[in-house]
């Protein structure tokens, strides 16, 4: 690392970002405000920290290269092992939940398209190789990755897409292999998974220039431990009625416990939240002005259509109050102790949504239906993810069969809208809306 | 032995079974045959059953690979009613995800089996684990077929090293020029082995290498052809039809998985641990590209293919990714390539053989 780039860093931390900042609000301030939509109560306050600490893990992230190592990581890789090494550390798959947003998922899938990439392919991997040949993103730059790190305990898919990327880019790839859990557990998987903790670690140290330091490591694990927590405890005050925040406020506000894991800012962040939900919960104030029936959600956000979707129930008094998706941050963290930090590593990583069986996802969903009172369940069946959507049709008739509740299949794609039907969506939701006020 | 004398695999099914023996149904691709053949028990593979979809379209999106629509179709049709058990390999999202699927919501009629093939870039620990994992599965092949009867290993280990040979003389035989067939009569015998025991397909293969002729096969250009598996067959036809030499392939169900190093003496499980983990290169198994891109590269060298065809199954994640690089990395090394999309059980027609026509003339 060198240290010119140590200093420009530290200095775009110190002045250069807080100007940015400045500029960012001053201009916003110019701006006129969207009128208030009536269906909905006030909105969070500290969604304008959120935007904060985003703007500034991106836009610091330019200046990273030569002056902290960089790694471009999973969503459900053990992140911890790279804190305790001082890695910035970028999320592709959160940058594409951002293209998304901002609806430049075709023109970026398009551009890995023109390479030689099926359409067919999960729509986060297009975007992601679609912006590392185009170099476009709305989040100004990237910083090119000195390492890759992936764990398969989402997808398989993550492989394939972080492979092209360490050919292309010629740097290491560090796999994190989290055996599929079929059943139960093993003794044997998690001793895999923990001798591989141990292999990976020097490589890391030698991209990284340092030693790997474990008091460091369990500190940060904790930390990241109570992140995730924050984040589960903000998630159970939409068991409040009236539910303070909507799951599509919940997609957004997960960004920090993804990407930013394992540092105070993320931890700091939740804090504010949950007292922000606590005190709405406290005072009655809803997401919505008219909570009259309760929606689980099962997949990843429909990126594109997050504000249209919030509007459409909202216009109903239909509240998203619990989500598979973003219960996945919170879900497992209670394995994570420091006593036994290798082993449970592996388990707190191993038994996420997606690396576990159907079974467990319907049981799951079962729990989450009873506790957070809910009415109906809304499934997306997203082209871009198999291991989410393949079962979802059984998953549905099952949940639906058992608990009595309406629920409805949407197909469409987390960020490629190009393969989203608004006509057929709206007609299925209709029904749905249809057999839910009637129930 | 004449390819004509092949029984078709539900005619070899119905004997098996008629005769009392054990079936264990597999899906797709790499597991170790060697165990269950240890417990007397035939591996009946599932990759691409001739149904005509039904069943399965209310279980499964349309964006779901054809591989795993078949196999599910097989079983909800019935087809697997009459097996002892049922093996997932872990191969890829969608069979992972059929897996539970059949497991966990459709109440199989066999018990289910599991086997998680480590991926790589393999950690010095998979070795280890792919020994815990034949552990789990002798464990659980003896809960369901009874213990293995003595010198069972043994013998396995003896029929995959002479299956290990044959294939190697069958694969370096083609492409020395020195056996005259066509691909449609190739793959017709070597996918016997998905269904038929060794004790009755390898003196069928000896039999097959020891009359086949020595030339006489397609004269036309070279080509490795690189995919999932053979099929649909009247690709295989076409190829023929249309005189190109297969010299080699690359598929995941034949030599990705065929051309095995032999297992070693010593501790079987060791044994077939290192022979996993030095098998070719596959995108399954998370193989780098630099890796497959060498190891293609090295096909057609050995056998002088002019070009690469890849017949790719529709929506396989695992081919699809790493499809642009290696056919940027072929075109460097002066092998142009030609991508075809399949579906298993459905013909590729007319449009693909003209376009395999026009790649035809193309490499001349
Ligand atoms: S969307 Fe699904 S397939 Fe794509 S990276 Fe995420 S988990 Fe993997
Ligand atoms: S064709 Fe591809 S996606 Fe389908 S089962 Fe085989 S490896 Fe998986």
């Amino acid at each position: 690392m060198s240290l010119s780039a140590k200093a420009r860093l530290q200095f775009m931390k110190d002045l250069g970002l807080p100007a940015m900042l400045r500029l960012a609000k001053a201009t916003k301030g110019k701006r006129a405000p969207r009128a208030a939509n009536p269906d909905f109560g006030p909105p969070l306050k500290c969604a304008a920290r959120l935007k904060e600490i985003m703007t500034r893990h991106y836009y610091l992230s330019r200046f990273a290269p030569g002056a902290r190592p960089v790694a471009w990581v999973t969503s459900g890789a053990p992140v911890e092992l790279l804190r305790a090494l001082d890695f910035y550390t970028i999320y592709p798959e959160n940058h594409g939940a951002l293209c998304g947003a901002q609806k430049m998922g075709p023109e970026l899938c398009a551009a890995a398209e023109e390479q030689g990439y099926s359409s067919d392919l999960c729509s986060y991997a297009r975007v992601d190789l679609g912006h590392f040949f185009s170099g476009k993103t709305p989040a100004g730059q990237l910083p090119k990755p000195d390492l890759l790190f992936c764990s398969n305990n989402i997808c398989q898919t993550v492989v394939y897409w972080y492979k092209v990327l360490a050919h292309r880019l010629g740097i290491p790839l560090v796999l994190f292999d989290t055996p599929f859990n079929y059943g139960e557990i093993t003794e044997a998987n998690i001793a895999y998974m923990k001798e591989q903790i141990l292999e990976m670690i020097p490589v890391l140290e030698k991209t990284a220039g340092k030693a790997f330091d474990m008091q460091r490591f369990m500190r940060l694990a904790e930390l990241s431990k109570s992140t995730s927590q924050l984040w589960g405890q903000c998630l159970e005050t939409m068991r409040a009625r009236p539910a303070p925040m909507t799951i599509f406020d919940a997609f957004v506000h997960l960004a920090p416990v993804v990407s930013l894991r394992g540092l105070p800012v993320a931890r700091d962040y939740y804090e504010i939240l949950l007292a922000e939900l606590t005190e709405r919960v406290g005072q009655g104030i809803g997401a919505i002005t008219n909570e009259k029936k309760r929606l689980m959600w099962d997949n990843i956000a429909v990126w594109y259509k997050v504000r249209d979707f919030a509007e459409l129930f909202a216009a109903r008094g239909m509240n998203f109050v619990a989500a598979t998706y973003t219960n996945a941050w919170a879900e497992t963290i209670q394995h994570l102790d420091m006593s036994r930090p290798w082993e449970s590593l592996a388990k707190t990583y191993s038994l996420v949504i997606l690396n576990n069986n159907l079974k467990h996802r319907l049981g799951l969903m079962e729990k989450m239906v009873r506790e957070y009172s809910v009415d109906g369940l809304v499934v997306h069946s997203a082209r871009s993810c198999k291991p989410y959507s393949l079962g979802q049709y059984d998953l549905k008739s099952l949940l639906s069969r058992r608990l009595g509740i309406p629920a409805v299949v949407i197909e469409a794609d987390i960020t490629d809208y190009r393969f989203f039907s608004e006509e057929q969506a709206l007609t299925r939701l209709e029904a749905f809306f249809e057999a839910l006020e009637a129930a | 032995m004449s390819p004509s004398e092949l029984i078709s695999r539900g005619e070899y099914f119905s004997q098996w079974r008629g005769g009392g023996g054990q079936v264990c149904a597999v899906f797709p691709a790499q597991y170790p045959r060697e165990l269950l053949w240890a417990h007397g028990v035939l591996p009946m593979e599932v990759w691409d059953p001739p149904l005509a979809p039904a069943r399965a379209q209310g279980h499964l999106q349309p964006y779901i690979c054809s591989v795993v629509r078949q196999g599910l179709e097989l079983f909800l049709a019935g087809g697997l009613d009459d097996v002892g058990a049922i093996l997932f390999p872990h191969t890829c999202d969608s069979l992972q995800n059929l897996a539970s699927l059949v497991e966990d919501y459709l109440d199989p009629p066999a018990p289910s089996l599991f086997f998680y093939n480590p991926k790589a870039p393999f950690a010095a620990a998979a070795k280890g684990f792919y020994v815990a994992q034949l552990q789990t599965l002798e464990r659980e092949l003896t809960r369901v077929f009874g213990p293995q009867p003595p010198e069972g290993m043994a013998r396995a280990l003896e029929w995959s090293r002479r299956l290990s040979e044959l294939y190697a003389q069958a694969y370096s035989r083609r492409a020395a020029g020195e056996l005259g067939v066509g691909a449609a009569e190739f793959y017709r015998v070597l996918r016997g082995g998905e269904y038929m025991h060794p004790r009755d397909y390898i003196p069928l293969l000896e039999g097959w290498l020891a009359s086949a002729p020595a030339n006489g096969g397609g004269q036309g250009q070279g080509i490795i052809l690189s995919g999932v598996l053979p099929s649909p067959p009247d690709l295989l036809e076409t190829l023929d039809e249309l005189g190109f030499r297969v010299v080699h392939d690359d598929l995941i169900s034949m030599s990705r998985r065929l051309l095995y190093p032999p297992p070693g003496e010593g501790d079987p499980y060791e044994a077939l641990a290192e022979s996993f983990l030095s098998m070719p290169p596959c995108s399954t198994r998370g193989s780098s590209l630099s890796e497959r891109l060498e190891w293609l590269k090295g096909l057609a060298r050995a056998g002088g293919a002019q070009g690469v065809v890849f017949s790719v199954v529709k929506f396989c994640e695992p081919e699809l990714f790493d499809l642009p690089e290696l056919r940027r990395g072929l075109k460097e090394a002066g092998l142009p390539s030609l991508v075809l999309e399949v579906d298993v059980n459905q013909e590729v027609g007319g449009q693909a053989a003209t376009r395999l026509e026009a790649f035809g003339e193309m490499l001349s």
